[in-house]
């Protein structure tokens, strides 16, 4: 028998295992969730019923809600078109890299994502800065003729997250090229394809499903960011998830800072169930 | 004219990659560098170079206490989220009940729902319970529940090869579960716990999100107590600290590069 059975014997609930897992994950994440619920819906007038979406709907009738969603997915769409356009070129050049080069290079890639994002904000200030290097450089190439404002704004932001965010973008890319049949590229070139067009009409279509995955990923993920915004993008530029936290902690009105919180929820299970049936569909049209 | 558009097309590619591959590394060799400057504000590259900020980070009693901190909370919780990712891990990999994709969307749903979201979730609850003050608890609970789906993907994928007759045969042979267990699906799965292990240990070391949220007065973690000190504090000891936590990173990457390979990251 060499292929083992995937299933033991037990095909009833395996009660004593599961029950500690569930039991943990009720108590820590279902039952904090439900109560966010609760205290985001609460009506705000004494007579009205639960749930009451004044709250909810609220957040983006004031000026600064609305501001913050609105900045929200502008910066989560600029990252996730600079993640796509930057990551592609990455991902192209560590496939063809030889072995040894494509393990150094895989290492730059995930290396930073490990790193805690409260010391890569930490690196940008200082290289956005007024003295630091990226005005210098836009100085010395005749761009601008005195430092702008690089951080505390939604360019610290943009340039915060898509460090944050284009590694899942590079590896996303890099799982579906390296499946790619290299006979595939071999035959269209022997039937006389330029190498533009197999790359247009072989690469480019072979990799449309990790590009799918990859901008899922990152957008949801830019949607949420939490430490980068903050450190980067200053008191002045909230986006849904350092609202939430000024709302928590430096206005106290926690009933609102619930509401984001359930706004944000409901967008994160939206992109998982965006993001599953797109990959269910992704695997069977392209195999 | 083929092969010149060819090469000035890969041309093109190469010098796109690595631009943005020195994107991807510059703001680590920035506060690695700007660490060692003798100066006492922050520039790129430092005027001069020194360990004075180093020993500033050394003597700070703040790095110390949130370092003990960030130490117990991600051992502590390191340690639960393996145990839990072991026995959801066993549940999906070996059952088959009613219910097993909403077992396996619950115990994945740390990954669905915003850090934020969880951690002022349970900051609610713990006001409510009147345990705010526990930091240090609330802090293992909420690591231990983020870091848990860590755990459960590298253990699972790490069973999902091995054979389940290995395990009948030795249990026929009047080996108990436990030993069955212990004795056989164990080492296999040992690569998969090690992963696992320390990329629980890693986020929660590294994380800022959840400690935020859950961080009382006197158990603060080194990343948000870092965090503060970068928003009011411009002199470079904060350099020297995320310096530091670059280097311990660092330690944990090539622990899995030479144990398990880059693969556990690569194959998400």
């Amino acid at each position: 028998m060499s292929v083992g059975r995937a299933w033991g014997r037990g095909s009833r609930f395996p009660a004593s295992l599961a029950t500690p897992v569930l039991l943990a994950f009720a108590v820590f994440i279902v039952a904090p969730c439900v109560m966010l619920l609760v205290k985001g819906l609460e009506p705000a007038a004494e007579t009205g019923a639960w749930p009451d979406f004044t709250n909810v709907l609220g957040v983006f009738d004031s000026k600064v809600g609305q501001q913050a969603l609105n900045r929200t997915i502008r910066i989560s769409l600029i990252v996730t078109v600079i993640c796509m356009l930057a990551g592609y070129p990455v991902a192209l050049f560590i496939a063809r890299c030889g072995p040894r080069w494509r393990g150094l290079l895989l290492a730059v890639v995930i290396f930073p994502f490990l790193i805690s994002a409260v010391v890569r904000a930490f690196g940008w200030t200082v290289l956005l800065g007024d003295s630091g290097l990226a005005n210098k450089g836009l100085i010395a190439l005749g761009l601008i003729d005195r430092p702008i404002a690089l951080v505390q704004n939604e360019i610290g932001i943009i340039v915060g997250e898509t460090h944050l965010l284009m590694p899942y973008m590079i590896l996303s890319l890099l799982a579906v090229l390296q499946r790619i049949d290299p006979n595939l590229r071999h035959a269209a070139e022997s039937l006389g394809a330029s190498p533009v067009s197999v790359f247009w009409r072989i690469v480019i279509p072979l990799t449309l499903p990790g590009l799918l995955t990859g901008t899922l990923l990152v957008f949801s993920l830019a949607m949420t960011a939490f430490a980068t915004p903050f450190l980067l993008g200053g008191g002045r530029t909230p986006i849904l998830t350092t609202l939430l936290y000024d709302y928590a902690f430096t206005l106290f009105d926690w009933r609102l800072a619930a509401s984001i919180g359930i706004v944000l929820l409901v967008l994160g299970i939206l992109f998982v169930t965006v993001h599953r049936f797109v990959s269910s569909r992704g695997m069977r049209s392209y195999g | 004219m083929g092969s010149l558009f060819l090469r000035s097309g890969r041309g093109l590619v190469t010098a796109m990659a690595v631009f943005w591959l020195v994107f991807l590394v510059a703001p680590i060799v920035v506060t690695l560098a700007s660490s060692f400057t003798s100066s006492t504000y922050l520039t790129f590259p430092p005027p001069g170079w020194s360990v004075r900020w180093y020993l500033s980070a050394f003597e700070s009693e703040w790095v110390w206490s949130t370092f003990w901190n960030s130490v117990v909370i991600a051992v502590v919780s390191t340690a639960i989220a393996v145990a839990l990712g072991i026995a959801a891990a066993r549940v999906l990999a070996r059952h088959r009940f009613y219910g097993r994709g909403a077992f396996e969307y619950a115990v994945l749903s740390p990954l669905i729902i915003p850090g934020v979201v969880v951690g002022f979730a349970l900051l609610n609850v713990s006001v409510l319970i009147e345990t705010q003050d526990a930091g240090l608890l609330n802090l293992i609970i909420g690591h231990t529940m983020v870091t848990t789906p860590f755990t459960l993907r590298s253990v699972w994928s790490s069973m999902a090869g091995s054979d389940i007759s290995l395990e009948e045969a030795a249990q026929s042979l009047g080996a108990t579960r436990w030993s069955a267990f212990w004795l056989i699906v164990f080492p296999l799965i040992v690569p998969g716990i090690v992963a696992g292990a320390i990329i629980a240990f890693t986020f929660s070391f590294n994380d800022v999100t959840i400690s935020a949220f859950l961080s009382a007065r006197e158990a603060r973690t080194l990343p948000v107590e870092l965090m503060s000190h970068i928003e009011y504090l411009p002199d470079p000891t904060p350099a020297a600290v995320s310096s530091l936590m670059i280097v311990i990173t660092l330690a944990f990457f090539l622990l899995v590069e030479r144990t398990v390979g880059l693969g556990v990251f690569a194959d998400r």
